[in-house]
C-alpha cells in the first residue's frame, strides 16, 4: 500500500520523480498519441516508480523514470494498439540497411532543401512524427523534442548507442522525406 | 562512443554534439569535401530547428503532480510547486494576522532566502550563460570576485570528486550581492551561494519547484547548494565541498 511507505520514500519520490513529470508526460503522449491515455500511463508509471523508489541508486533520475514510463506505455500499446508493436523487429533490420544505405545524393527528388524543411508548421511535424514507427518515434522525441543525449536515450530504450544513432538517422530521414512529399502535394 | 564510421550516420552525431574531437574533426573534413554530405547536414539542422520552434518542450499539464500524489496517497503538503489560491490566501491571512509582512518574513527567514536562491538558479539556467566568469580554474574564478564583493568565496576544485567547476557569478539575495559558484555533475548544474551568516535559515525547505536544496554553515557563512540533481547526489556534492578543506 502506498500510504504505508515511509516519510523517506515520500521525500525521495518528490525529489527523484516529480521534477521529471514533464518529460514523463511528453514521452507517454508521443507513444500513446493522446493526452488522456498519456496521463493514465504516467499515473501507472509513477505508481511503479514509487514502489521501486527505495531501489533507485542511479545518478540519472530522468532516465530512470523515463525507462519506467516507456515500460508502462508499451504495456498500454500492447493492450490497445498491438499493431504498433508488431513490426519492431523487422523495422530494426530495415533501419540498419537504410540509414546507411543510399547517400544523400542518391535520395532523389524526395529530399527537400533545408529551406523547405525549415518552413514545416507544427501540425505537419506533429503528424509526421506521430506516423513514425514506435522505435524511431521514441528515439527522435527523446532527442529532438526533449533534448536527451545519446547515452540517456540508450539507457531509456535499452539499446546500444550505435542503435540510437541509426534509429535517429532513420527517423530524421523519414521526416525529411515526408516533409518533401507534403510540400509537393500542397504546392 | 562511435561504433560506426559511416559519415552519413556520423553527421547526425556531429550535429548533436556527440562526437569526440577526433571524430568531429574527421566529419568536418568530409563535410568540406562532400557537398551532398554538407547539404544533408543543413537539412538535419533545419529539421532540428523546425522541431525546436514548432514543438517546444511542453511542461506537464497543470495539476498532474497533485493528481499523481493523490493517487499514491501521499501528503498533499508535498505539492508545493504550484501553490493554489487557497494556500496563497492562507499566507496572506497569516501575514495579516501578524499585522505586518515584515513580521511574517522575520518568522521564516529560511523560506525567503531559499526562494531567492532557487530563483537565482532558475534565472541563471535561462540566461545565455549561467555564469559571469567561465573557468574550471579556481585561480581564475577566485580573483574575479575580488573587487566585486567584499570577500571572495572559498573556491575549490572538485573535479576529482566528479563535480568540475564551471565558473562563478554574483547573485543578489535580499539586496545583498553574494558569490555563487557553479559546478557541474553530468548534465546538471549546481549553484552554490555563500551568504553572510545571521541570515542563516533555521529550517530551510529541502525542495522548491522541483529543485533540491542543501544548506549548511561553515566559517561564518551560510552555504546554499541548489540543483535539479537527485537529493542524494546533491548531498554528496555538499559533503565533498565541506570535506575539501580550505580553498
Amino acid at each position: 500500500m502506498a500510504s504505508l511507505k515511509s516519510e523517506d520514500d515520500q521525500a525521495r519520490f518528490a525529489s527523484v520523480v516529480l521534477p521529471h513529470l514533464a518529460d514523463a508526460y511528453a514521452l507517454a503522449r508521443w507513444l500513446t498519441g493522446n493526452r488522456a491515455d498519456a496521463e493514465d500511463v504516467v499515473q501507472e508509471a509513477c505508481l511503479r516508480a514509487f514502489r521501486g523508489i527505495a531501489g533507485f541508486a542511479g545518478v540519472n533520475a530522468r532516465a530512470w523514470l523515463l525507462t519506467i514510463v516507456r515500460h508502462a506505455a508499451y504495456t498500454w500499446l500492447g493492450k490497445n494498439r498491438s499493431a504498433a508493436l508488431l513490426v519492431v523487429d523487422d523495422l530494426e533490420s530495415i533501419a540498419q540497411q537504410q540509414a546507411t544505405g543510399p547517400g544523400p545524393a542518391g535520395e532523389g527528388p524526395q529530399t527537400p532543401e533545408a529551406a523547405l524543411i525549415a518552413k514545416a508548421d507544427a501540425r505537419l511535424l506533429e503528424t509526421a512524427i506521430a506516423e513514425l514507427p514506435v522505435p524511431f518515434r521514441e528515439t527522435l522525441v527523446l532527442r529532438d523534442v526533449r533534448g536527451l543525449d545519446y547515452r540517456e536515450i540508450a539507457e531509456v530504450t535499452k539499446v546500444p548507442i550505435g542503435t540510437v544513432m541509426s534509429r535517429l538517422a532513420r527517423a530524421r530521414r523519414r521526416l525529411m522525406e515526408r516533409l518533401a512529399t507534403d510540400e509537393a502535394k500542397g504546392g | 562512443m562511435t561504433p560506426s564510421t559511416d559519415p552519413r550516420l556520423l553527421v547526425h552525431a556531429y550535429v548533436d554534439g556527440e562526437l569526440d574531437p577526433a571524430h568531429a574533426l574527421e566529419v568536418e573534413r568530409q563535410l568540406a569535401g562532400d557537398p551532398a554530405l554538407a547539404a544533408e547536414r543543413e537539412r538535419i539542422e533545419a529539421l532540428r530547428r523546425a522541431i525546436a520552434q514548432q514543438l517546444p518542450r511542453e511542461s506537464a499539464p497543470p495539476g498532474l503532480a497533485r493528481r499523481v500524489e493523490a493517487a499514491l496517497g501521499l501528503r498533499a503538503a508535498r505539492t508545493v510547486s504550484h501553490p493554489s489560491w487557497r494556500a496563497l490566501a492562507a499566507s496572506v491571512a497569516v501575514a495579516a494576522f501578524l499585522c505586518s509582512g515584515a513580521t511574517w518574513l522575520a518568522l521564516s527567514p529560511g523560506a525567503g532566502d531559499a526562494d531567492m536562491i532557487v530563483a537565482n538558479h532558475m534565472r541563471a539556467l535561462m540566461a545565455p550563460r549561467p555564469i559571469d566568469v567561465e573557468s574550471s580554474d579556481r585561480h581564475t574564478v577566485k580573483p574575479w570576485f575580488n573587487g566585486r564583493i567584499p570577500e571572495a568565496p572559498r573556491v575549490i576544485d572538485l573535479s576529482s570528486e566528479g563535480f568540475p567547476l564551471v565558473g562563478g557569478r554574483i547573485d543578489v539575495v535580499a539586496r545583498t550581492p553574494v558569490p555563487t559558484l557553479v559546478y557541474r555533475y553530468r548534465q546538471h548544474l549546481i549553484s552554490l551561494s555563500a551568504l553572510p551568516l545571521g541570515r542563516a535559515a533555521a529550517m530551510p525547505p529541502e525542495q522548491i519547484a522541483g529543485y533540491n536544496i542543501v544548506s549548511w554553515t561553515e566559517n561564518g557563512l551560510a552555504y546554499w547548494a541548489v540543483s535539479d540533481l537527485a537529493a542524494a547526489d546533491l548531498n554528496a556534492f555538499a559533503k565533498a565541498f565541506r570535506d575539501a578543506g580550505p580553498g
